[in-house]
């Protein structure tokens, strides 16, 4: 390692090895794959405005003093660019492969949460503009003007009930942010964005005019629905579905691995087709009487090998002896793999792998991959025992296999310091950039709650890591 | 995103939008033609203009074979303006280009008087406007024939609707030499 160190600093864009260069190319191709994506949102917006004013919708703008002209105009294009970022949205929420491939799962799903403000917004612009907009032309205020659409045009009650649904839906997620709401709640609330998809529609083929025939928009738009309700369809329920009656995957070993922590070995049939590689997530369900209306995710704690899967977890007291009460032949479902938090993510050949507790199963996993190759890898863990590195054997065997650097740093931390280390190692001096001194030319994979991880990003930022080489999957517990 | 990308998709979706509007306005000025005949037309001269463009028939005079047929007859008969005989018939008016679609009504006279006025073609450019056509109408309509002119007030509300259909009345009545 210490060889290759200097030349790497010398040539960073350009690594010295094929096989670097390979990771160099590819991670290229995902930032095109990015950008190609991002920009098709932004041209879907254009498109969908200019085809309203293409069909004809040029006119409400044409005239600048005829107010209820302009705010008609101004409604139905906030109601376009509104529905056209909504489909965005669901199609972010869709698990497409692609998606999952280019960005990862966390950033799909960061984006998704942050498209559902503005989209209410516009939505709700939409319709304000439109009250006000006919209402100048019937000469009714803006409230007397939902009864006047209501009892007037087809499809509004349906309509305005849709507009209801999704600021229940968009509001109950903010509070979720904030912890205040169950989980099961927020997700029963969050399917309603479909009922209220749904109930938009009839209003947008009857009053609008984007379904109308022999104009342009109907296509963009017709596209734009079938093709998000298929994504949907397909990638949220046929492919998990249909990858779970094939593969058959059944428990073939429980262990207790130590307290509250229990892992699992799965068995199933042609697991070599399936696309998934050591850090990524599935969400399980095991079919058992007590669990099977549960589906949690977790992440591999081994690479696949083409024959078993497996994921250990840590879970406290009930749901922990749940677990390990499961038999050997235990029918198990199962959506993914998801995630990006793997050896696809490299940018470049040099990886750290930094872990507190349970956090070490994707890494470990990752470690374990046939393309992290020898001397690629520095790994630190963190437990606040010794009990709590967990996987530590199996790790250490890998790291020697790999002739990966390791560090492992037990006990609680030093108090009144914000730090992710232990108080040991904190007092003697040991900091992120002399735990892994070649940080700046590696890729770094942190696994940990959500806290904790939190100040390795911090770290890591300080030391010189470019944001692109920072890859974190947080957990909470 | 990288900065030329993301100038690459600004560019992209403003001129997406700038051929967008551009179609819009080629496609608004082919129909400005026909609001400038309608212009003429409600001033009585351009009427049957106006009317050869409907493709029909000109100021039928099919429940009135007695009289003289023919619209572009001024009222001939000049020595009685006390009974103006305006041949019994029913008249196309003008059609009327509004921001919500086309306007034509006919106008059927009878003994003198505006017996009726039947809508061939009310505003209908969205649902909207033919919910407020389907509103407008009959009080235009009740309006003129209470009123027996086409100078009545307008309708909130609906003023496109009741200025196209006032406008195509006025015509139709110019064309049956209808003065009130």
């Amino acid at each position: 390692m210490s060889t290759t160190q200097p030349a790497a600093r010398a040539s960073k864009i350009v690594p010295a090895t094929p096989h670097g260069e390979r990771i160099t190319r590819r991670y290229q191709r995902r930032v095109r794959g990015m950008d190609f994506l991002e920009s098709l949102v932004y041209l879907s917006v254009a498109v969908s405005i200019a085809l309203f004013l293409a069909d004809g919708g040029a006119v409400y703008f044409i005239r600048l003093t005829a107010w209820g002209d302009l705010a008609r105009g101004m409604g139905i294009v906030l109601g376009l660019v509104g529905s056209d970022l909504l489909l965005v949205s669901l199609l972010l929420s869709a698990r497409l492969p692609l998606l999952d491939r280019v960005f990862g799962h966390d950033k799909v799903i960061a984006q998704h949460r942050k498209l559902g403000k503005p989209v209410l917004y516009l939505i709700l612009a939409h319709m304000v503009f439109l009250l006000i907009g006919y209402g100048l032309a019937e000469n009714l205020n803006p409230v007397a003007e939902i009864f006047s659409m209501i009892n007037t045009l087809p499809d509004m009650l349906l309509a305005f009930i849709a507009m209801g649904l999704m600021v229940l839906v968009v509001v109950t997620s903010l509070v979720i942010v904030r912890r205040k709401l169950p989980y099961q709640v927020w997700h029963a609330v969050h399917l309603l964005a479909y009922a209220a998809v749904l109930a938009a529609i009839p209003h947008q083929f009857s009053n609008g005019q984007l379904f109308a025939d022999g104009k342009w928009a109907r296509w963009y738009w017709i596209v734009l629905y079938v093709g998000t309700l298929a994504s949907i369809v397909i990638f949220r329920f046929v492919v998990p579905l249909a990858r779970s009656l094939r593969h058959h995957l059944v428990v073939s070993e429980v262990r207790k691995e130590a307290n509250d922590v229990v892992t699992i070995t799965m068995r199933g049939r042609d697991l070599g087709m399936l696309p998934a590689k050591g850090g990524q997530f599935f969400n399980w369900r095991f079919l058992t009487p007590g669990l099977w209306l549960e589906s949690h995710p977790y992440s591999l704690s081994a690479a696949p090998d083409g024959t078993h899967l497996r994921i250990s977890v840590r879970e406290l007291g009930d749901a922990s002896r749940r677990l390990l009460a499961m038999k050997p032949g235990t029918r198990v479902f199962f959506e993914g793999p998801y995630g990006l938090f793997s050896e696809s993510a490299r940018t470049t050949e040099q990886a750290v792998f930094i872990g507190a507790g349970i956090g070490v199963t994707p890494l470990r996993a990752m470690l374990e991959d046939p393309h992290i190759g020898q001397r690629q890898a520095a790994v630190i863990l963190r437990g606040s025992t010794e009990e709590e590195v967990y996987l530590w054997s199996e790790t250490y065997d890998l790291c020697v296999a790999k002739e990966a650097w390791l560090r492992v740093l037990v006990g609680s931390r030093p108090h009144g310091v914000q730090t992710w280390l232990s108080a040991e190692a904190y007092n003697q001096g040991e900091r992120l950039t002399t735990l892994a001194p070649n940080i700046v030319n590696s890729d770094v994979f942190i696994c940990g709650p959500t806290p904790w991880t939190e100040l390795v990003i911090r770290d890591a930022r300080r030391a010189g890591v470019p944001e692109h080489r920072i890859h974190a999957e947080r957990f909470d517990f | 995103m990288r900065a030329r990308s993301a100038f690459f998709a600004g560019a992209g979706s403003v001129a997406i939008l700038a051929v967008g509007w551009q179609a819009g306005l080629g496609a608004l000025s082919s129909a400005i033609p026909t609001s400038q005949a309608v212009a003429s037309g409600t001033s009585g001269t351009g009427t049957s203009n106006a009317n050869s463009a409907t493709s029909g028939s000109t100021a039928k005079p099919s429940s009135a074979p007695s009289s003289a047929p023919s619209a572009s007859a001024k009222p001939a008969p000049a020595p009685a303006p006390v009974t103006p005989t305006v041949a019994d018939g029913t008249y196309d008016g003008a059609i009327v280009n509004t921001r919500y679609g086309t306007v034509q009504v006919q106008a059927v006279i009878a003994g003198g008087q505006i017996v009726d006025v039947i809508a061939v073609k009310l505003t209908d450019a969205d649902r909207k406007s033919e919910a407020i056509s389907a509103q407008v109408a009959p009080m235009v309509h009740d309006e003129v024939l209470a009123a027996q002119s086409a100078h009545v007030a307008n309708i909130s509300g609906g003023t496109y609707t009741t200025q196209g259909y006032l406008q195509s009345l006025q015509a139709a009545l110019d064309a049956a030499g209808f003065t009130g």
